[in-house]
């Protein structure tokens, strides 16, 4: 319901599945648990029938068939109260109801608000949850879709729904591996946090009846192990010693050394691709310093992105002006500049918005605030401690803000802090790497108002953006939300509440035994179920 | 007073004793010295580069591209504006700590001022609930000695059980590895220089106060303690201006071997990165940058030496022998 990290949803990958599916190596949706890509038929001028028809060999570990109601009680479960899903809620509040059919139990019709086609994706991309293991007793049954969705926060607690919200949590707090079973190929066999998760193929894995079997619904290795290293120098040495099959996302010197060294390019395979993974930088914007936009462009020409991503990344990536990446060509405003390291521009800029430099030297940057106070420009920044390009920005900004008198303290943050004090608004900046893909453009859970306090960190937003984050998701044709897209990068290099610096490039370092290693652009950037170990050939007596 | 002694150096002694005094020096002139780049300046051109191999990074760079001679520089400041008052305050704490404790053991009895002065102030330090009633019982106090005073009047006194705390407390904190303790509490209350001060002072007492409190119960059974109560000096005054000289002498020893050790534990929570603020130039944290770039040697090799060296001289400074003069 809620990942606490971008990597958690490739474990989660193997253990469920959703409807249809994004393919890593050519980024096109087909079809996992469904028959075929869904049916679409608008009614009206404002609803849109979505219709899926479930695989019939598709079953739960049990041999339970997975249903029609199994998809309707994962989406009543996307607004049962109690649960960690105000980001999903946030996504999915244009489901209206799903209609199943006792008569054909495999066929369902996901009824939406609106005819946007960014629906047909997101209604086949969850994972869907068995309500026969969840909800025995049929607890969410008794209450219909529209009234989860409606049902005020100050609604008195209803009993059942608590007991399904405390038994779902347990699932996860508990680390039972057979306490949240999914559908996917493979099952957990025993997990210790920061150290290890170990994966079992199931022995019965229904999907072994397909003939072709697609390549998404393959599960080749019988046991799949990730071992949590948080030193690369230490992953690295794992990885020559022959500990470790796959390094993804490896940093750029690390992988220059390993390709360019003949004893690691004899043993080693290397694979570099674009990603979606963007590096930006956040202010706070409901601090008073950092509440107009002015301020942040100012601020935003103090990073010098060039020359970090080619440090950094040794000129790798892409350098942006949006969140969008420039592999994107149809969404992508070619018609905004970057922006600029420009440090004496950023100073006229803060003097345009009624910052003033103290005559003392090293004083600072005041301006009146409301009330008569007396506002000063001081900045505290936020990045995860221990990792190095985060660092390396943070290093960066603030010695380009030095010279100019405004002063930046730097909090490197554990990973779980980190989250923490972003989501409280403890922070003026921060630096993060966000994690996208391509096909789904809702910024509503990080810049839409109704993200504030859950995932909207920077707490930016505006009527404007509001609306336009609302056409955006509701966008009736490909050719309307490339030109609403297209304003919102406008519109967000305007506000800049983020700073988005490059996208980085996805480099994964495999062992040369291994094949079948598909690699792509999509997170993780290779698929685990499709490799194969070649065993080591034996020299000929 | 306390005899004086003069030092007898050796050779090893005197080249301890002037790598100590150059690197003090370093540290104070370090803003004066000619350095290329300031210590928290990342050069994005050369990073991670070996030395003598970029312009003017005459000892390579950091991961980050920071200039490796700087942070050397600045890190020695850091560590002689950091360790060296956290040693001598713990040494002052333990000493008066100790001696107290060895003086007076659990016979000592404060006058009931002394008491709501002490209970109000501590309530107002840390901030305990209504803070202000601290400051209340405060101001009580100090009426009541005032009172007290205009009547002529003695005060009633409560028995403050000195040996029992001082030695009670230092065993608490001994019971738990101080590394474990100073991560527990920096990683709480966040990181700052002062914090990280007050945080070594606490953990670095003990020890002292343990030595300083062995030599007092030695030294108040000498003769000259005996006579100046015979004299009929007040307790307060042969404490601190007879006893307390003759017993602080094991500080000598144990200071250098206490810089020593929190030179060695700044050092280790910069390399944890748990330590000071990542602007603040530390060889501890030079040295974690080689887990970023495993093949810069020059990060590993340069600050370990400094520390190497300077750990050294202390250790062979805590062995000076002493002759009478």
């Amino acid at each position: 319901m809620a990942l606490v990290n971008q990597t958690a949803v490739e474990v989660n990958n193997l253990l469920h599945l959703s409807l249809i599916q994004a393919e890593v190596t050519n980024h096109q949706y087909v079809p996992a648990l469904a028959v075929a890509l869904p049916e679409v038929r608008l009614v009206g001028d404002s609803l849109m029938h979505i219709t899926y028809e479930l695989r019939p060999v598709a079953a739960w570990d049990d041999g339970r068939p997975i249903l029609g109601s199994d998809v309707a009680f994962t989406v009543k479960l996307m607004f049962c109260p109690g649960l960690p899903n105000e980001v999903v809620r946030n996504q999915y509040h244009f489901i209206k109801a799903v209609i199943t059919d006792p008569a054909t139990p495999r066929r369902f019709t996901i009824v939406c608000w609106g005819q946007a086609p960014e629906y047909v994706k997101a209604t086949g991309d969850f994972y869907i949850l068995p309500a026969a293991t969840l909800d025995p007793a049929g607890r969410l049954s008794r209450f219909t879709l529209a009234e989860l969705q409606h049902r005020a926060p100050t609604a008195p607690a209803d009993t059942a729904l608590q007991a399904l919200a405390r038994q779902y949590q347990q699932g996860y707090a508990g680390h039972s591996p057979g306490q949240l079973p999914g559908c996917g190929p493979y099952e957990l066999v025993s997990w210790e946090k920061d150290r290890f998760l170990y994966l079992r193929r199931k022995s019965h894995w229904w999907a072994d009846q397909l003939h072709p079997t697609p390549l998404m619904l393959r599960a080749k290795p019988q046991q799949l192990e990730y071992v949590i290293i948080p030193d690369v120098a230490t992953a690295i040495l794992a990885l020559r010693r022959g500990e470790l099959d796959v390094f993804p996302q490896m940093p750029a010197r690390e992988f220059e050394r390993l390709r360019t060294a003949p004893a690691t390019r004899a043993a080693l395979q290397f694979y570099t691709t674009d990603s979606y993974n963007v590096v930006t930088a956040g202010f706070n914007t409901s601090h008073p310093a950092l509440a107009d936009a002015a301020t942040r462009r100012a601020l935003s020409r103090c990073f010098d992105a060039g020359r970090l991503m080619k440090a950094t990344q040794l000129g790798a990536g892409q350098r942006t002006v949006g969140f969008i990446s420039p592999s994107d060509t149809a969404n992508y405003n070619r018609a905004l500049s970057l922006i600029p390291f420009d440090p004496i521009q950023a100073a006229a800029l803060l003097r345009q918005s009624g910052w003033r430099r103290a005559a003392a030297p090293t004083a600072g940057w005041f301006r009146p605030g409301p009330g008569g106070t007396r506002q000063q420009l001081r900045l505290t920044m936020r990045y995860r401690a221990g990792d190095p390009l985060l660092t390396t920005i943070a290093l960066q900004f603030q010695a380009a803000t030095a010279p100019l008198d405004i002063p930046v303290s730097l909090l490197p943050t554990e990973a779980g802090s980190f989250s923490e004090a972003l989501r409280v608004g403890d922070f003026d900046m921060y630096a993060q790497v966000l994690k996208g893909n391509p096909f789904m453009f809702n910024f509503t859970s990080f810049l839409h108002s109704q993200g504030i306090g859950v995932s909207n960190f920077t707490r930016f937003s505006t009527p404007a953006s509001n609306r336009l984050i609302e056409a955006i998701a509701t966008a009736s044709s490909n050719a309307s939300r490339q030109r609403l897209l297209r304003q919102f990068q406008a519109l967000m290099q305007q506000e800049m509440p983020i700073v988005p610096l490059f996208f980085l490039p996805s480099r994964t370092v495999a062992d040369k035994r291994l094949s079948g290693l598909n690699v792509g652009s999509l997170k993780p950037g290779y698929l685990a179920t499709t490799i194969v170990r070649t065993a080591r050939a034996t020299p000929a007596p | 007073m306390a005899v004086l002694t003069a030092f007898r150096f050796t050779w090893w002694q005197r080249l301890a004793l002037g790598w100590l005094v150059l690197l003090v020096l370093v540290a104070a002139a370090a803003p004066l010295l000619p350095l290329p780049y300031p210590p928290g300046l990342p050069d994005l051109a050369n990073m991670a580069v070996p030395p003598f191999s970029a312009a003017r990074h005459w000892l390579g760079t950091d991961p980050q591209g920071r200039d490796v001679l700087s942070i050397l520089v600045y890190g020695a400041r850091t560590a002689v504006l950091l360790t060296l008052p956290a040693a001598l305050l713990a040494a002052l704490v333990g000493g008066l700590a100790g001696a107290a404790a060895g003086f007076w053991e659990n016979s000592a009895r404060v006058p009931l001022t002394y008491w709501l002065v002490g209970t109000g102030g501590t309530w107002w330090v840390l901030q305990l609930p209504l803070p202000t009633l601290g400051l209340g019982l405060m101001l009580i106090g100090a009426l009541l000695a005032w009172l007290a005073r205009l009547q002529n009047r003695p005060l009633p006194t409560w028995p403050l059980p000195v040996d029992a705390l001082v030695v009670g407390t230092a065993t608490a904190l001994d019971t738990i590895p101080r590394l474990i303790v100073v991560v527990a509490v920096v990683a709480s209350i966040g990181l700052s220089a002062p914090g990280l001060l007050a945080v070594m002072v606490l953990t670095a007492w003990p020890p002292m106060a343990r030595l300083v409190r062995a030599q007092m119960l030695r030294v108040r059974q000498l003769p000259f303690i005996e006579a100046a109560r015979a004299a009929g000096l007040p307790e307060r005054q042969i404490w601190f201006r007879h006893a307390l000289p003759h017993a602080l002498h094991p500080l000598r020893t144990a200071l250098p071997l206490s810089v020593a050790g929190l030179l060695g534990l700044e050092s280790t929570l910069s390399f944890l990165g748990i330590g000071l603020p990542p602007e603040i130039a530390s060889w501890g944290r030079l040295l974690a940058t080689v887990r970023d770039e495993p093949s810069a040697w020059w990060a590993l090799l340069f600050p370990s030496l400094l520390l190497t060296l300077s750990i050294l001289s202390l250790n062979t400074l805590s062995r000076m022998s002493t002759s009478r003069a």
